[in-house]
Formats: structure tokens, C-alpha cells, sequence
């Protein structure tokens, strides 16, 4: 047994070694014959993240655009250790570019800010680390996307109504910024209207779910979900489904999910606002592009964040159809 | 030998009565503080709510018992459940579906069996090296992105059946087979013998390998079936979907009584101790307790229980002790385990 053990152990060890040695994913694998192609470290966020899986799947499908690049991306599994170990070694690795979508914006800044000093072409996404100078950044401004929610709410939510508010994670950028924005340009404004129920879910459907079906025993009148990320208003509707005391609740996210514009679609959701992960890449990309042909020295732009409706929600079950995320 | 065994039963009973004293006074608080409490739609929502972990915790009270556990069922859970999904989609067949949950589940607990078995790993790192690959696997399986429109699908878990939310009934009868294969098979039996005291169970001829193997089969087929429900109650096939059931599945296990030494626990305090901890989030919410300060009362809970494990059982051991040093020819202690 011990020796069938050990010789188990050795193929373990010697097959991590190899796949450690291997290159991770890479999008063009040779570009140009006769200039090398640009190398871009993508360091995400968490690949278990599903919309940070949809941005790094969305980048690898962009750079397929360039020949001059080639993309690898890298997983920080929402872990800052990780991912400053990963920055360290793409600057190491002399890559050219170095793309972070930080788990936390400040415990990557000093890693960001090395990149930067190593001479690499350094951009922070999703969210932006603010200040570092010599950075650039694309981003998705978490206020704005929430704001342009608030203020349909204004005027669509009933006088003296009552409201639940779903949160992000804590200490999240878009977490606090999006319910920062929904007090400014909602609550600050309607001082009528009552939360009856405000909770952290965790961006998460499940624990969304679970607040809800608690707030409908106490709470014979919910007139709005006020939900920081769509799966969080998703996993509250699904609660109300069917019920006729809530037939007409009004519920609010952010993202533009495909479940999200589905729900639009069938009327159960009454708006989000889009954070489209295939602006986030091709801006991204085309950043990129223009830094590394010295066409531009730092750039930092925010993609837009319309809002989705019954009235143009069509729009966008084309996109996600396009992306194969509804048949 | 006729009053140790009284004694013994005595202990037993109050060990296990005190579970319930505290489900029940928690049950009388909560009605007192809010009114809303009380209500029918209130207590099947904490059950229906509470049934996929408790499922999870059923597995885990078995494994528990057995001297193991089981980090790996939340993501297990995950990958049986986007499996499933996808399969309904793919072949629109409710049953295949079912059975490929229970399938590739099952899989992956043969595979956790065999690291603790064949390769005499430590349950606690076997399964956390299954709670990595199986969520790995779910992920690469969907490329990080939920499914959705899954149609049918919801049968599983939104449903009723005679009557009551239909993830209540599977919990119930999860919990009848548990208590059952516990309590009254010679499997259950060997069970609590191995985690009384492993050697000696296989000094008596007990298979410990295969009793092991057996128990991650059953804790399989639990968590396959809490997989289905759970994406149907999400409606939509979430790879990220469970993260943590496993520490919230052995919150419930050793609240309710099952000792992390093993060889002692129970179905049916499982079942309380899941309660409790439903009681307890529902009527902070309820009762809007700062979500922050929600997560302290919670492991203040999960101290407390623990800390109560560690004192009834050194309560019991002095007993146990005593009754040898009075009775000395009484020293089946084996026996006295194996019950």
C-alpha cells in the first residue's frame, strides 16, 4: 500500500509540475510570424464569479480580434493573496500588458502601482483602482448604474409604499457605491417611503430568496425589491411568483443578466441597467491596443449603463441570444 | 450492571431531551417576540428553507458518527446539480435527470471513500480535495455561467405533495431512512461502533472499509437528491450555487447533538439542530436584527452548542467510568458503544 502510495504521490507531483509549467489559456497562439504579438496578463477576479467569468470569457473572445495579441488569463479566485502573487509574476514574466480586475481595489493598489513602476502598461477594471498614476482604467461607474434605476423608481413607486433593499457583500466597491446611490438619488428624495426589510445576500440568489419568503410573512404589502445585482431580485421574485398579493411589486437590479431581461420580458421585472461585459472587453481590448501603439499614454473611460425596460428589452434578449445565454 | 445501564439510558434520554428543551424554548420565544412567528406559511417556509441543508447534515450526521465528514457536499452538490440540469435540458427527461444527479454524486463520494479507505487519507483532507475538484468541475462544465430557463424542471422543488412543499416531504423521508438505517440495520449498528472506537470494531469482525465506503454511498445519494432540489428551488443551474452548505450542513449535525469525536448523534437531533438554527435566522430577520450583529448571535450559537458537546460527553465518560469502578466485571465497553 505504502509503495502504491508513494508511487501516486510522484505521478501527482510530477504531473503539477508539468501542468504548472504549461501556459494557461491562450486566445491567438501565434499571431504574427514575423513580430512577436503583444502579450496581455488578464488577472480576473474569480473565475466562480459568474460575471466575472462572462468579462474573462468576453476578453478571450475579443482578442481573437487582434492578431497583434495574445491574451492569458489568470484566476485570482477571490483571493487577494492570490492575486497579488499573480501581478507579481506577470511582471516577472515581463508581460506587456497587465489587466486587473481587483478582488479589492486597495490590497492590489501597491501591486498595480509596482507593475506600473516595472515600466508595463498597467489597467485596472471592474472595478477601477482610482489614482494610480501611470494607470489606466475601463470601468462600469456603480453609482451611475444604479442611479439610472433610482430615478425611474421615483417616479414609479407608490406613495408612502413599502420597500425591501437586497445587498452586495460589504466593503464591496459596487456593493456600497450602488446602495450609496439608491439612498442619494432615491431615498434622500422620497422620505415617504419605508424599508421594511434590508438585508445582505451576497449578490446571491439563494440567500435572496430566503430574506424574501421572511419579509412576505411579516409584510402583508411589499410594493418594491430594491436589489443591488439582478440575481438578488431574481431570487426575490421567484418568492412572490404567483402570489396575487404581490402581483404588481416592482423589482430593480443591476447588470442586465439574461435571466434578468427574461424576467422584463415577462413582466415580473420592472428595470435594470446593463454592465455589459462585452463593452467592459472591447473597450478593454481597443485600450489596450491604443497604449501598446503609443497611440495614447493613459486612457480611463467608463462604458455606459443604460436601462433596460419593457420598453427596450428586446434589444438585449437579442444580445444574450447572439452570446447563446437564452435560446 | 442492571443500574448502570439505567443509568446509561437515563443519560441518554437527558442528552438527548435537552435538544429539544432548547428547540422548544426557542420555539416559545420566537412566537412571543413576533406575532408573524407562528403562522402556518412562517413554519413551512423555515422547513422548506432549512431542507436542503438538513439533507446535507443527514449525510453528514452518518459520516460524523462513522469517525469522518464531509467537506465536499456543498460543491458536490453544485456539480451533480448543474449536471442534472443540463441533462433536462438536453433530453427533457425528469428521471434521467434525477438519476444523473444521484449518479455523478455518487461518484464522487466512491472517490472520497476510496481516499479514506484504500489510501488511508484523513476524511478532513480527502474531502476537501473533493470540495476543490467537484467545484472546479461544475465550473469548467458551465464555463463559470449559470443556466437558465429550465423549464420543468422546478417540479422537484416548488411544488407540493400531499399537501406540503414538496423539499419538505424529501427531508422527511430522508430523515425516516437515516434514523432508520441508524438505529435498526447492522450497517447503523457498525456505524456507531467504528466511531466509538475503530480497532476494536474490527477486532470484532466488523468491516470498517467497507461500513465506510457504504456510509459515503449513502451521504451520495443525500447529496445527488439535495442537489436537484436546490436547483430547482433556484430555478436555474447555478455552479457557484451552495457555497458553504457544508460548514452550515455540520452546524446543524453537531448542534443537534452529533459528537465530532464519534460514535454518538442521531437523525432526529440532526433534524432539531437544523431547526434551531432556522428558528434563529428566521426570527432575526423577522425581528430585523443588524445583519451584522445576525452573524454574531449565529456562531455565538455554534460555540455554545459545541461547548455543550464537549461537556455532556465528559459528563458521560465519568459515568461511564464510574460504573466500571463499581461493577468490574462490567467492562464491555465495546457493547456499551455499539448502542
Amino acid at each position: 500500500m505504502k509503495r502504491w502510495l508513494s508511487v501516486l504521490l510522484a505521478v501527482a507531483l510530477v504531473m503539477s509540475v508539468l501542468v504548472g509549467c504549461t501556459k494557461p489559456t491562450e486566445t491567438t497562439p501565434e499571431a504574427n510570424e514575423d513580430s512577436e504579438p503583444y502579450r496581455i496578463a488578464y488577472v480576473a477576479r474569480a473565475q466562480a464569479d459568474s460575471f466575472a467569468a462572462w468579462l474573462a470569457n468576453a476578453v478571450k473572445e475579443e482578442a481573437d480580434k487582434y492578431d497583434n495579441i495574445v491574451v492569458d488569463i489568470f484566476d485570482g479566485q477571490a483571493s487577494d493573496a492570490t492575486q497579488n502573487a499573480l501581478i507579481e509574476n506577470a511582471i516577472t514574466s515581463k508581460y506587456d500588458v497587465i489587466i486587473i480586475q481587483p478582488n479589492n481595489g486597495e490590497a492590489q493598489r501597491p501591486y498595480a502601482e509596482k507593475a506600473v513602476e516595472a515600466g508595463i502598461i498597467t489597467i485596472t477594471t471592474n472595478a477601477r483602482i482610482d489614482g494610480i498614476e501611470g494607470a489606466s482604467s475601463v470601468d462600469a461607474d456603480p453609482y451611475a448604474q444604479a442611479m439610472v434605476n433610482a430615478v425611474a423608481a421615483i417616479e414609479q413607486i407608490p406613495q408612502d409604499a413599502n420597500v425591501v433593499v437586497l445587498k452586495g457583500p460589504p466593503g464591496n466597491f459596487h456593493a456600497d457605491a450602488r446602495r450609496e446611490s439608491w439612498q442619494k438619488e432615491f431615498f434622500d428624495k422620497r422620505p415617504d417611503v419605508k424599508i421594511v426589510g434590508e438585508e445582505i445576500a451576497n449578490w446571491n440568489k439563494d440567500e435572496a430568496m430566503t430574506y424574501m419568503e421572511t419579509w412576505v410573512q411579516a409584510n402583508s404589502e411589499i410594493d418594491a425589491i430594491i436589489a443591488m445585482n439582478d440575481n438578488m431580485a431574481a431570487g426575490a421574485l421567484e418568492v412572490v411568483k404567483g402570489d396575487e398579493r404581490f402581483a404588481d411589486i416592482l423589482a430593480y437590479g443591476v447588470d442586465g443578466t439574461a435571466e434578468a431581461v427574461l424576467l422584463i420580458k415577462e413582466g415580473a421585472m420592472t428595470s435594470t441597467s446593463l454592465q455589459s461585459a462585452y463593452d467592459l472587453a472591447s473597450k478593454l481590448l481597443e485600450t489596450s491596443n491604443k497604449l501598446l501603439t503609443g497611440e495614447e499614454t493613459q486612457i480611463d473611460i467608463d462604458i455606459d449603463c443604460p436601462l433596460i425596460n419593457s420598453e427596450n428589452v428586446d434589444e438585449y434578449i437579442e444580445m444574450h441570444k447572439k452570446a447563446g445565454a437564452i435560446r | 450492571m442492571a443500574n448502570s445501564k439505567t443509568n446509561k439510558v437515563w443519560t441518554e434520554i437527558k442528552s438527548k431531551y435537552s435538544i429539544f428543551l432548547v428547540l422548544a424554548v426557542l420555539f416559545v420565544i420566537c412566537s412571543l417576540v413576533n406575532e408573524n412567528f407562528l403562522s402556518y406559511t412562517n413554519l413551512t417556509n423555515i422547513s422548506r428553507q432549512i431542507s436542503v441543508v438538513t439533507i446535507l447534515a443527514f449525510g453528514q450526521t452518518i459520516l460524523i458518527i462513522c469517525g469522518m465528514l464531509d467537506l465536499s457536499s456543498g460543491s458536490v452538490l453544485a456539480l451533480a446539480g448543474v449536471l442534472s440540469v443540463s441533462t433536462y435540458i438536453n433530453t427533457e427527461s425528469l428521471v434521467l435527470a434525477f438519476l444523473v444527479a444521484i449518479l455523478a454524486s455518487v461518484a464522487c463520494n466512491i472517490l472520497n471513500g476510496l481516499m479514506v479507505t484504500k489510501f488511508k487519507a484523513p476524511p478532513f483532507i480527502a474531502t476537501l480535495a473533493m470540495m476543490t475538484m467537484a467545484r472546479g468541475a461544475a465550473l469548467l462544465y458551465t464555463n463559470g455561467q449559470n443556466i437558465y430557463q429550465i423549464g420543468d424542471y422546478i417540479k422537484f422543488g416548488q411544488g407540493s405533495t400531499f399537501g406540503l412543499p414538496t423539499p419538505i416531504v424529501y427531508m422527511l423521508v430522508i430523515l425516516l431512512i437515516t434514523w432508520y438505517t441508524l438505529k435498526h440495520t447492522i450497517f447503523g449498528r457498525s456505524v456507531y461502533a467504528i466511531g466509538g472506537n475503530e480497532e476494536a470494531a474490527n477486532a470484532s469482525g466488523i468491516s470498517v472499509d467497507s461500513i465506510k465506503m457504504r456510509a459515503f454511498i449513502i451521504n451520495g445519494i443525500f447529496v445527488g437528491i439535495a442537489g436537484v432540489i436546490f436547483m430547482s428551488r433556484v430555478n436555474g443551474g447555478m455552479p457557484n450555487g451552495a457555497v458553504g452548505f457544508e460548514f452550515h450542513s455540520l452546524t446543524a449535525a453537531v448542534i443537534g447533538g452529533t459528537s465530532f469525536t464519534g460514535g454518538i448523534g442521531s437523525a432526529i437531533g440532526t433534524l432539531a439542530g437544523a431547526f434551531i438554527v432556522g428558528f434563529l435566522d428566521n426570527i432575526m430577520v423577522l425581528t430585523r436584527v443588524n445583519s451584522y450583529l445576525q452573524q454574531i448571535i449565529r456562531g455565538a450559537i455554534i460555540a455554545l452548542a459545541v461547548i455543550y458537546d464537549i461537556w455532556a460527553k465528559s459528563k458521560r465518560t465519568k459515568r461511564k467510568l464510574r460504573s466500571v469502578e463499581v461493577d468490574p466485571k462490567d467492562s464491555n465497553i465495546l457493547e456499551s458503544k455499539a448502542k
